[in-house]
Protein backbone atom coordinates (compact mmCIF):
# COMPACT_ATOMS: atom_id res chain seq x y z
CA UNK A 1 0.00 0.00 0.00
CA UNK A 2 1.16 3.15 -1.12
CA UNK A 3 0.14 4.96 2.53
CA UNK A 4 2.57 2.59 4.14
CA UNK A 5 5.45 3.67 2.42
CA UNK A 6 7.25 5.95 4.40
CA UNK A 7 10.11 7.03 2.62
CA UNK A 8 8.61 7.52 -0.40
CA UNK A 9 6.09 10.33 0.63
CA UNK A 10 7.87 11.16 4.20
CA UNK A 11 7.45 15.12 2.98
CA UNK A 12 5.21 15.49 0.05
CA UNK A 13 1.94 18.32 -1.77
CA UNK A 14 -1.04 17.14 -1.04
CA UNK A 15 -2.28 20.25 -3.04
CA UNK A 16 -1.86 23.98 -3.67
CA UNK A 17 -1.53 25.07 -0.31
CA UNK A 18 -0.81 21.67 1.47
CA UNK A 19 2.07 20.09 2.52
CA UNK A 20 1.68 16.35 4.21
CA UNK A 21 4.11 14.81 6.43
CA UNK A 22 3.89 11.34 7.18
CA UNK A 23 4.52 9.70 10.75
CA UNK A 24 4.51 6.38 12.74
CA UNK A 25 2.34 6.91 14.98
CA UNK A 26 -0.79 9.01 15.97
CA UNK A 27 1.22 9.77 18.69
CA UNK A 28 3.77 11.12 16.89
CA UNK A 29 1.26 12.69 15.03
CA UNK A 30 0.06 14.75 17.46
CA UNK A 31 3.54 15.80 18.79
CA UNK A 32 4.64 17.06 15.46
CA UNK A 33 1.11 18.85 14.94
CA UNK A 34 1.23 20.88 18.39
CA UNK A 35 5.21 21.96 17.53
CA UNK A 36 4.40 22.87 14.26
CA UNK A 37 1.37 24.71 15.54
CA UNK A 38 3.52 26.64 17.93
CA UNK A 39 5.60 28.28 14.94
CA UNK A 40 2.12 29.92 13.95
CA UNK A 41 3.37 30.53 10.30
CA UNK A 42 0.53 28.11 8.66
CA UNK A 43 -3.12 28.66 8.64
CA UNK A 44 -3.75 25.07 9.73
CA UNK A 45 -1.69 22.26 11.12
CA UNK A 46 -3.79 19.35 11.23
CA UNK A 47 -3.01 15.72 12.91
CA UNK A 48 -4.06 11.90 10.95
CA UNK A 49 -3.85 8.75 12.44
CA UNK A 50 -0.19 8.39 10.03
CA UNK A 51 0.42 12.09 9.12
CA UNK A 52 0.37 16.14 9.87
CA UNK A 53 -1.13 18.47 7.10
CA UNK A 54 0.03 21.93 7.13
CA UNK A 55 -2.24 24.31 5.45
CA UNK A 56 -0.29 27.57 4.70
CA UNK A 57 -1.21 31.01 3.38
CA UNK A 58 0.16 30.61 -0.89
CA UNK A 59 -0.94 33.90 -1.55
CA UNK A 60 1.70 35.49 1.27
CA UNK A 61 4.06 31.99 1.35
CA UNK A 62 6.37 30.72 -0.64
CA UNK A 63 6.24 27.07 -0.73
CA UNK A 64 9.64 26.49 -0.43
CA UNK A 65 10.01 28.08 2.62
CA UNK A 66 7.38 26.53 4.49
CA UNK A 67 8.81 23.10 3.92
CA UNK A 68 12.27 24.25 4.95
CA UNK A 69 10.24 25.97 8.11
CA UNK A 70 9.08 21.93 8.33
CA UNK A 71 12.17 20.45 7.90
CA UNK A 72 13.88 22.65 10.68
CA UNK A 73 10.69 21.86 12.97
CA UNK A 74 11.56 17.85 12.27
CA UNK A 75 15.06 18.34 13.41
CA UNK A 76 14.39 19.19 16.62
CA UNK A 77 13.62 16.44 19.34
CA UNK A 78 9.92 15.77 20.28
CA UNK A 79 8.68 16.83 23.52
CA UNK A 80 7.13 13.51 25.56
CA UNK A 81 3.29 14.01 26.78
CA UNK A 82 3.45 12.81 30.34
CA UNK A 83 0.04 14.43 31.21
CA UNK A 84 -1.59 12.03 33.55
CA UNK A 85 -5.27 11.38 32.49
CA UNK A 86 -8.22 9.98 34.42
CA UNK A 87 -9.95 7.25 33.01
CA UNK A 88 -13.49 7.77 31.48
CA UNK A 89 -16.53 5.18 31.25
CA UNK A 90 -18.40 5.16 27.99
CA UNK A 91 -21.77 3.30 28.28
CA UNK A 92 -22.42 1.83 25.07
CA UNK A 93 -25.62 0.05 23.90
CA UNK A 94 -24.72 -2.47 21.27
CA UNK A 95 -26.42 -4.48 18.14
CA UNK A 96 -30.10 -4.08 17.20
CA UNK A 97 -30.84 -0.12 16.11
CA UNK A 98 -28.29 1.07 18.44
CA UNK A 99 -25.55 -0.50 16.10
CA UNK A 100 -27.48 -1.23 12.96
CA UNK A 101 -24.12 -3.09 11.34
CA UNK A 102 -23.03 -5.31 14.67
CA UNK A 103 -24.99 -8.56 13.15
CA UNK A 104 -23.00 -7.65 9.64
CA UNK A 105 -19.54 -6.71 11.44
CA UNK A 106 -20.10 -10.17 13.07
CA UNK A 107 -20.83 -12.41 10.19
CA UNK A 108 -17.36 -11.10 8.36
CA UNK A 109 -15.68 -11.74 11.64
CA UNK A 110 -16.79 -15.12 12.34
CA UNK A 111 -18.11 -14.46 16.05
CA UNK A 112 -21.36 -13.61 17.74
CA UNK A 113 -22.51 -10.82 18.84
CA UNK A 114 -21.78 -11.78 22.55
CA UNK A 115 -18.21 -12.40 21.61
CA UNK A 116 -18.13 -9.00 20.24
CA UNK A 117 -19.62 -7.13 23.26
CA UNK A 118 -16.96 -9.05 25.41
CA UNK A 119 -13.98 -8.02 23.07
CA UNK A 120 -15.37 -4.63 22.77
CA UNK A 121 -16.29 -3.57 26.52
CA UNK A 122 -14.40 -3.40 29.51
CA UNK A 123 -10.79 -2.60 28.26
CA UNK A 124 -8.55 0.11 28.38
CA UNK A 125 -8.53 2.12 25.28
CA UNK A 126 -6.57 5.61 24.11
CA UNK A 127 -8.11 8.55 22.08
CA UNK A 128 -5.51 9.01 19.53
CA UNK A 129 -6.97 11.51 17.39
CA UNK A 130 -10.13 14.28 17.34
CA UNK A 131 -11.33 15.33 13.96
CA UNK A 132 -13.84 15.07 11.38
CA UNK A 133 -16.93 16.54 13.38
CA UNK A 134 -16.47 18.27 16.68
CA UNK A 135 -15.91 15.74 19.60
CA UNK A 136 -15.37 12.42 16.96
CA UNK A 137 -12.71 10.90 19.08
CA UNK A 138 -10.46 8.51 16.93
CA UNK A 139 -9.91 5.87 19.96
CA UNK A 140 -6.93 3.40 19.39
CA UNK A 141 -5.58 -0.36 20.57
CA UNK A 142 -9.46 -2.08 19.57
CA UNK A 143 -8.43 -6.35 19.29
CA UNK A 144 -6.57 -6.89 16.15
CA UNK A 145 -9.54 -9.85 15.16
CA UNK A 146 -12.19 -6.51 15.03
CA UNK A 147 -10.17 -4.99 12.32
CA UNK A 148 -13.26 -4.27 9.49
CA UNK A 149 -13.36 -2.05 6.79
CA UNK A 150 -15.38 1.51 6.01
CA UNK A 151 -18.53 1.31 4.20
CA UNK A 152 -18.09 1.04 0.79
CA UNK A 153 -20.62 4.04 0.21
CA UNK A 154 -20.82 6.28 3.38
CA UNK A 155 -24.25 6.85 4.96
CA UNK A 156 -26.16 9.96 4.48
CA UNK A 157 -26.75 10.47 8.26
CA UNK A 158 -26.00 8.52 11.46
CA UNK A 159 -27.66 9.85 14.73
CA UNK A 160 -25.42 11.57 17.28
CA UNK A 161 -23.60 9.45 19.85
CA UNK A 162 -23.23 6.49 17.27
CA UNK A 163 -20.40 3.88 18.25
CA UNK A 164 -18.65 2.86 14.57
CA UNK A 165 -15.25 0.60 14.31
CA UNK A 166 -13.10 0.57 11.30
CA UNK A 167 -9.53 -0.49 10.30
CA UNK A 168 -8.19 -1.56 14.30
CA UNK A 169 -10.19 1.79 16.07
CA UNK A 170 -13.46 2.72 17.14
CA UNK A 171 -14.94 5.80 16.57
CA UNK A 172 -17.06 8.28 18.92
CA UNK A 173 -20.14 10.03 16.31
CA UNK A 174 -20.86 13.53 18.79
CA UNK A 175 -22.89 14.57 16.59
CA UNK A 176 -25.58 13.55 13.40
CA UNK A 177 -24.52 13.52 10.10
CA UNK A 178 -22.89 11.84 7.31
CA UNK A 179 -20.44 8.70 8.74
CA UNK A 180 -18.63 5.68 6.56
CA UNK A 181 -17.90 3.35 9.36
CA UNK A 182 -19.35 0.22 10.13
CA UNK A 183 -21.91 1.10 13.11
CA UNK A 184 -21.56 -1.49 16.26
CA UNK A 185 -23.38 0.29 19.02
CA UNK A 186 -24.54 3.75 20.31
CA UNK A 187 -23.69 5.65 23.40
CA UNK A 188 -25.62 8.78 25.45
CA UNK A 189 -22.58 10.10 26.77
CA UNK A 190 -21.78 13.55 25.55
CA UNK A 191 -18.72 13.93 23.60
CA UNK A 192 -19.25 17.69 22.56
CA UNK A 193 -20.88 20.59 24.45
CA UNK A 194 -20.48 23.93 23.24
CA UNK A 195 -22.22 25.37 26.45
CA UNK A 196 -19.21 23.92 28.28
CA UNK A 197 -16.11 25.97 29.32
CA UNK A 198 -14.41 22.83 27.80
CA UNK A 199 -16.53 21.57 25.06
CA UNK A 200 -14.40 18.90 24.13
CA UNK A 201 -14.66 15.82 26.43
CA UNK A 202 -12.57 13.67 25.03
CA UNK A 203 -8.74 14.66 24.17
CA UNK A 204 -6.02 13.18 22.22
CA UNK A 205 -4.04 10.51 24.98
CA UNK A 206 -7.76 10.40 27.20
CA UNK A 207 -8.28 6.51 28.39
CA UNK A 208 -11.74 5.19 27.69
CA UNK A 209 -13.46 2.30 28.86
CA UNK A 210 -16.71 0.88 26.74
CA UNK A 211 -19.39 -0.53 29.16
CA UNK A 212 -22.12 -2.09 28.16
CA UNK A 213 -25.65 -1.44 28.79
CA UNK A 214 -28.51 -2.70 27.65
CA UNK A 215 -30.47 0.49 26.59
CA UNK A 216 -29.72 4.37 26.06
CA UNK B 1 -32.71 47.62 14.54
CA UNK B 2 -34.47 43.95 13.66
CA UNK B 3 -35.17 42.58 10.14
CA UNK B 4 -38.04 40.71 10.75
CA UNK B 5 -38.13 36.69 8.48
CA UNK B 6 -40.97 36.36 6.72
CA UNK B 7 -40.41 33.26 4.60
CA UNK B 8 -36.77 32.01 5.35
CA UNK B 9 -36.65 29.51 2.27
CA UNK B 10 -34.75 26.41 1.85
CA UNK B 11 -31.82 27.16 3.90
CA UNK B 12 -30.59 30.76 5.05
CA UNK B 13 -28.04 31.33 7.84
CA UNK B 14 -25.75 34.13 8.91
CA UNK B 15 -22.05 33.45 7.54
CA UNK B 16 -19.30 35.44 8.13
CA UNK B 17 -15.36 35.38 8.07
CA UNK B 18 -14.43 30.89 8.53
CA UNK B 19 -12.79 29.89 11.44
CA UNK B 20 -9.19 29.54 11.20
CA UNK B 21 -6.52 27.42 13.21
CA UNK B 22 -8.96 24.74 14.53
CA UNK B 23 -9.23 21.64 12.00
CA UNK B 24 -7.39 19.77 14.71
CA UNK B 25 -9.90 19.56 16.93
CA UNK B 26 -12.62 18.71 14.56
CA UNK B 27 -13.88 22.34 14.34
CA UNK B 28 -14.36 23.20 10.16
CA UNK B 29 -13.91 26.69 8.26
CA UNK B 30 -17.53 27.21 8.05
CA UNK B 31 -18.22 30.87 6.21
CA UNK B 32 -19.63 31.60 2.70
CA UNK B 33 -19.65 28.81 0.46
CA UNK B 34 -19.08 31.71 -2.11
CA UNK B 35 -17.15 34.43 -0.19
CA UNK B 36 -16.34 36.50 -3.17
CA UNK B 37 -20.36 37.07 -4.07
CA UNK B 38 -20.32 37.91 -0.21
CA UNK B 39 -17.66 40.68 0.02
CA UNK B 40 -19.05 42.00 -3.04
CA UNK B 41 -22.28 42.22 -1.15
CA UNK B 42 -20.64 44.18 1.92
CA UNK B 43 -18.69 46.31 -0.26
CA UNK B 44 -21.95 47.82 -1.91
CA UNK B 45 -23.28 48.67 1.67
CA UNK B 46 -19.76 50.17 3.30
CA UNK B 47 -19.22 47.16 5.26
CA UNK B 48 -15.74 45.11 6.10
CA UNK B 49 -15.67 42.32 3.03
CA UNK B 50 -16.67 39.36 5.48
CA UNK B 51 -19.19 41.18 7.97
CA UNK B 52 -21.70 39.22 8.86
CA UNK B 53 -24.60 38.27 5.95
CA UNK B 54 -27.03 36.21 4.82
CA UNK B 55 -26.42 33.04 2.39
CA UNK B 56 -29.37 32.25 1.02
CA UNK B 57 -30.01 28.69 -0.58
CA UNK B 58 -31.70 28.09 -4.10
CA UNK B 59 -35.27 28.90 -2.78
CA UNK B 60 -34.75 32.84 -2.19
CA UNK B 61 -36.38 33.77 1.44
CA UNK B 62 -38.30 37.06 2.39
CA UNK B 63 -38.10 39.69 5.49
CA UNK B 64 -39.16 42.82 6.78
CA UNK B 65 -36.62 45.37 8.00
CA UNK B 66 -38.23 47.72 10.91
CA UNK B 67 -35.71 50.46 10.46
CA UNK B 68 -34.45 52.73 7.51
CA UNK B 69 -31.19 50.92 6.25
CA UNK B 70 -29.26 50.03 3.28
CA UNK B 71 -29.18 46.43 1.78
CA UNK B 72 -27.40 44.50 -0.94
CA UNK B 73 -27.91 41.12 -2.80
CA UNK B 74 -25.51 39.69 -4.62
CA UNK B 75 -24.68 36.02 -6.13
CA UNK B 76 -26.85 33.80 -7.60
CA UNK B 77 -29.11 35.47 -10.36
CA UNK B 78 -32.62 35.64 -9.02
CA UNK B 79 -35.78 38.22 -9.05
CA UNK B 80 -35.40 40.62 -6.28
CA UNK B 81 -38.07 43.12 -5.11
CA UNK B 82 -38.54 45.51 -2.16
CA UNK B 83 -42.10 45.75 -1.78
CA UNK B 84 -43.17 43.73 -4.79
CA UNK B 85 -41.34 46.01 -7.15
CA UNK B 86 -37.93 44.66 -8.66
CA UNK B 87 -34.78 45.52 -7.36
CA UNK B 88 -31.48 45.16 -8.72
CA UNK B 89 -28.72 42.91 -7.67
CA UNK B 90 -25.33 44.04 -7.25
CA UNK B 91 -26.71 47.71 -6.22
CA UNK B 92 -27.32 49.37 -2.91
CA UNK B 93 -30.74 49.39 -2.01
CA UNK B 94 -32.39 51.44 -0.25
CA UNK B 95 -34.54 50.25 2.76
CA UNK B 96 -36.99 52.52 4.91
CA UNK B 97 -39.29 51.13 7.76
CA UNK B 98 -41.44 47.99 6.76
CA UNK B 99 -40.18 47.80 3.49
CA UNK B 100 -40.25 44.26 2.82
CA UNK B 101 -37.33 42.41 0.79
CA UNK B 102 -38.34 38.91 -1.38
CA UNK B 103 -35.03 37.06 -2.91
CA UNK B 104 -36.24 34.93 -5.30
CA UNK B 105 -35.52 31.72 -6.46
CA UNK B 106 -31.98 31.11 -7.79
CA UNK B 107 -31.76 31.38 -11.61
CA UNK B 108 -28.29 30.29 -11.93
CA UNK B 109 -26.13 29.79 -9.26
CA UNK B 110 -27.02 28.22 -5.91
CA UNK B 111 -26.54 30.59 -3.01
CA UNK B 112 -27.48 34.78 -3.25
CA UNK B 113 -26.07 36.82 -0.32
CA UNK B 114 -27.73 39.48 1.62
CA UNK B 115 -25.72 42.63 3.48
CA UNK B 116 -26.70 44.65 5.72
CA UNK B 117 -25.23 48.33 6.56
CA UNK B 118 -23.12 47.58 9.41
CA UNK B 119 -23.58 44.02 9.56
CA UNK B 120 -25.83 41.46 11.27
CA UNK B 121 -25.15 40.68 14.83
CA UNK B 122 -24.39 37.35 15.77
CA UNK B 123 -23.25 34.83 17.88
CA UNK B 124 -19.26 34.33 18.21
CA UNK B 125 -18.28 30.93 18.49
CA UNK B 126 -14.29 29.71 18.73
CA UNK B 127 -13.31 32.81 17.15
CA UNK B 128 -16.15 33.21 14.07
CA UNK B 129 -19.57 34.37 13.74
CA UNK B 130 -20.08 32.23 11.08
CA UNK B 131 -23.07 29.53 12.04
CA UNK B 132 -22.20 25.89 11.58
CA UNK B 133 -25.27 23.69 11.16
CA UNK B 134 -23.94 20.26 12.15
CA UNK B 135 -22.82 21.09 15.86
CA UNK B 136 -25.72 24.20 16.08
CA UNK B 137 -23.44 26.45 16.64
CA UNK B 138 -22.38 30.54 15.88
CA UNK B 139 -24.65 32.91 13.78
CA UNK B 140 -28.05 32.97 14.80
CA UNK B 141 -28.82 30.52 17.59
CA UNK B 142 -26.38 27.86 16.01
CA UNK B 143 -29.45 27.01 13.36
CA UNK B 144 -30.47 28.09 9.81
CA UNK B 145 -33.54 30.59 10.06
CA UNK B 146 -36.94 30.29 10.21
CA UNK B 147 -40.19 32.24 10.53
CA UNK B 148 -40.65 35.21 12.65
CA UNK B 149 -37.12 34.96 13.72
CA UNK B 150 -35.63 38.89 14.53
CA UNK B 151 -32.36 39.44 13.51
CA UNK B 152 -30.83 42.67 15.13
CA UNK B 153 -28.43 45.32 12.93
CA UNK B 154 -25.20 46.31 14.33
CA UNK B 155 -25.29 49.78 13.28
CA UNK B 156 -28.06 50.54 10.35
CA UNK B 157 -26.62 53.86 9.59
CA UNK B 158 -25.76 54.73 5.68
CA UNK B 159 -22.45 54.39 5.28
CA UNK B 160 -21.87 54.57 1.50
CA UNK B 161 -23.35 56.58 -1.35
CA UNK B 162 -25.56 54.13 -3.80
CA UNK B 163 -22.75 52.10 -5.40
CA UNK B 164 -23.03 49.37 -7.96
CA UNK B 165 -20.90 46.38 -8.52
CA UNK B 166 -19.30 47.19 -12.49
CA UNK B 167 -19.59 44.77 -15.28
CA UNK B 168 -16.35 43.47 -14.99
CA UNK B 169 -17.06 42.70 -11.53
CA UNK B 170 -20.00 40.42 -11.33
CA UNK B 171 -18.99 36.70 -11.17
CA UNK B 172 -20.67 35.10 -14.22
CA UNK B 173 -23.57 32.53 -12.91
CA UNK B 174 -23.80 29.89 -15.42
CA UNK B 175 -25.11 26.09 -15.32
CA UNK B 176 -21.59 24.92 -16.62
CA UNK B 177 -18.40 25.43 -14.63
CA UNK B 178 -14.61 24.62 -15.02
CA UNK B 179 -12.48 24.19 -11.77
CA UNK B 180 -9.15 24.06 -11.29
CA UNK B 181 -7.80 21.34 -9.28
CA UNK B 182 -4.38 19.48 -8.23
CA UNK B 183 -3.42 16.00 -7.52
CA UNK B 184 -3.39 14.74 -4.04
CA UNK B 185 -2.25 12.24 -1.63
CA UNK B 186 -3.64 9.28 -2.98
CA UNK B 187 -4.25 10.08 -6.69
CA UNK B 188 -2.10 7.28 -7.34
CA UNK B 189 -4.12 4.90 -6.30
CA UNK B 190 -6.36 5.24 -9.07
CA UNK B 191 -6.04 3.00 -12.35
CA UNK B 192 -6.58 5.93 -14.67
CA UNK B 193 -5.85 9.31 -12.64
CA UNK B 194 -6.25 11.16 -16.29
CA UNK B 195 -9.80 10.74 -16.15
CA UNK B 196 -9.93 13.25 -13.35
CA UNK B 197 -9.26 15.76 -15.86
CA UNK B 198 -10.84 14.46 -18.61
CA UNK B 199 -14.99 13.43 -17.38
CA UNK B 200 -17.76 16.12 -17.91
CA UNK B 201 -19.13 15.21 -14.32
CA UNK B 202 -22.97 16.46 -13.06
CA UNK B 203 -23.63 17.66 -9.27
CA UNK B 204 -25.78 15.03 -8.07
CA UNK B 205 -28.75 16.11 -5.62
CA UNK B 206 -26.85 14.89 -2.41
CA UNK B 207 -24.92 18.20 -2.21
CA UNK B 208 -25.00 21.17 0.77
CA UNK B 209 -22.40 23.01 2.02
CA UNK B 210 -20.32 19.65 3.43
CA UNK B 211 -19.91 18.90 -0.23
CA UNK B 212 -20.79 18.04 -3.57
CA UNK B 213 -21.13 14.64 -5.20
CA UNK B 214 -20.06 14.37 -8.38
CA UNK B 215 -21.79 11.75 -11.14
CA UNK B 216 -21.09 10.74 -14.50
CA UNK B 217 -17.95 8.82 -14.02
CA UNK B 218 -16.58 5.74 -11.69
CA UNK B 219 -13.25 5.45 -10.93
CA UNK B 220 -11.34 2.28 -10.42
CA UNK B 221 -9.57 3.13 -6.91
CA UNK B 222 -7.32 0.74 -5.26
CA UNK B 223 -8.63 1.12 -1.87
CA UNK B 224 -9.25 -1.52 0.55
CA UNK B 225 -11.38 0.69 2.54
CA UNK B 226 -9.39 0.91 5.84
CA UNK B 227 -6.75 3.57 5.28
CA UNK B 228 -5.76 5.61 8.63
CA UNK B 229 -8.25 8.47 8.47
CA UNK B 230 -6.15 11.91 7.44
CA UNK B 231 -6.67 15.38 7.08
CA UNK B 232 -8.82 17.07 4.65
CA UNK B 233 -9.95 20.33 3.03
CA UNK B 234 -12.19 22.33 1.66
CA UNK B 235 -11.92 21.14 -1.84
CA UNK B 236 -10.19 17.59 -1.24
CA UNK B 237 -11.70 15.41 -3.14
CA UNK B 238 -12.54 11.86 -1.87
CA UNK B 239 -13.02 8.95 -4.02
CA UNK B 240 -14.59 6.05 -2.57
CA UNK B 241 -14.63 2.61 -3.17
CA UNK B 242 -17.96 2.64 -5.04
CA UNK B 243 -16.35 5.29 -7.27
CA UNK B 244 -18.22 8.25 -7.17
CA UNK B 245 -15.81 11.30 -6.28
CA UNK B 246 -17.02 13.66 -3.47
CA UNK B 247 -15.96 17.00 -3.52
CA UNK B 248 -15.58 18.47 0.65
CA UNK B 249 -16.78 21.80 0.75
CA UNK B 250 -17.10 24.99 3.97
CA UNK B 251 -19.14 22.81 6.32
CA UNK B 252 -16.79 19.31 6.05
CA UNK B 253 -15.56 17.03 8.22
CA UNK B 254 -11.72 18.02 9.16
CA UNK B 255 -10.50 14.35 8.77
CA UNK B 256 -11.03 11.31 6.89
CA UNK B 257 -10.30 8.00 5.45
CA UNK B 258 -11.56 7.82 1.68
CA UNK B 259 -8.58 7.74 -0.75
CA UNK B 260 -8.21 11.43 -1.28
CA UNK B 261 -7.55 11.71 -5.21
CA UNK B 262 -7.72 15.64 -5.72
CA UNK B 263 -8.09 19.04 -4.66
CA UNK B 264 -9.68 21.97 -5.69
CA UNK B 265 -6.88 24.75 -5.90
CA UNK B 266 -7.85 27.87 -3.76
CA UNK B 267 -7.66 30.13 -6.47
CA UNK B 268 -11.35 28.32 -7.85
CA UNK B 269 -12.36 27.30 -3.82
CA UNK B 270 -15.23 30.16 -3.75
CA UNK B 271 -16.74 28.77 -7.55
CA UNK B 272 -17.69 25.64 -5.08
CA UNK B 273 -20.37 27.49 -3.31
CA UNK B 274 -21.98 28.24 -6.76
CA UNK B 275 -22.26 24.95 -7.81
CA UNK B 276 -26.33 23.20 -7.87
CA UNK B 277 -27.62 20.06 -8.65
CA UNK B 278 -27.69 19.16 -12.06
CA UNK B 279 -24.44 21.34 -13.00
CA UNK B 280 -21.81 20.35 -15.42
CA UNK B 281 -18.16 20.40 -14.10
CA UNK B 282 -15.38 19.96 -15.60
CA UNK B 283 -12.04 19.82 -13.55
CA UNK B 284 -8.79 21.04 -14.88
CA UNK B 285 -5.52 20.18 -14.03
CA UNK B 286 -3.05 22.64 -12.19
CA UNK B 287 0.27 22.17 -10.95
CA UNK B 288 1.26 23.62 -7.50
CA UNK B 289 3.41 26.57 -8.72
CA UNK B 290 0.72 27.70 -11.84
CA UNK B 291 -2.22 27.11 -9.23
CA UNK B 292 -0.19 29.66 -6.76
CA UNK B 293 0.50 32.13 -9.73
CA UNK B 294 -2.48 32.10 -10.97
CA UNK B 295 -4.42 33.00 -7.43
CA UNK B 296 -2.13 36.36 -7.12
CA UNK B 297 -3.48 36.74 -10.64
CA UNK B 298 -7.42 36.79 -9.80
CA UNK B 299 -6.12 38.86 -6.83
CA UNK B 300 -4.74 41.13 -8.35
CA UNK B 301 -7.67 41.44 -11.07
CA UNK B 302 -9.92 41.82 -7.91
CA UNK B 303 -8.45 44.31 -5.47
CA UNK B 304 -9.23 47.19 -8.54
CA UNK B 305 -12.83 46.87 -6.59
CA UNK B 306 -12.30 44.52 -3.26
CA UNK B 307 -9.08 46.03 -1.56
CA UNK B 308 -8.44 42.85 1.09
CA UNK B 309 -9.69 40.46 -1.45
CA UNK B 310 -6.73 38.12 -0.66
CA UNK B 311 -7.93 37.60 2.57
CA UNK B 312 -11.10 36.74 1.05
CA UNK B 313 -10.60 34.18 -1.76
Amino acid sequence: MHWNNKEWMFVQSAGDDLISISVATPREAQELAGRLRESREHLDVVPGIDSVVVQFDIATMKRRDVEENIAKVLAQPGVADTKARSVVEVPVCYGDEAGPDLERVCEQLGITQDEFVAMHSGREYEVELLGFTPGFAYIGGLDEKLNVSRLPEPRVRLPAGSVGIMGGQTGLYALPGPGGWPLVGRTSFTLFDIHSDDPFVLVPGSKVVFVAVDKL
Amino acid sequence: MTIQVLNPGLQTTIQAAPRVGTRHLGVPASGPADPLSMALANKLVGNELSAPALEVTLTGMSFRADVKTQIAITGATAACTVNGKPAQQHSTLQLAPDDEVQIGPAEKGARSYVAFAGGLLADEVLGSRSTYLPAGFAGYEGRSLRKADRLGLVDAEQRVEELRTPAAFRPPMVGSWTVRAGRSSETGLLMDADQLFDTKFTVANRSNRMGLKLEGARFDVRSDGRMPSAPVFPGTIQCPEDGELFVLSIDAGTTGGYPRVAKVARVDLHLLGQLCPGNQLMLIERKEADAETELREKHNYWSAWLPGVDRII
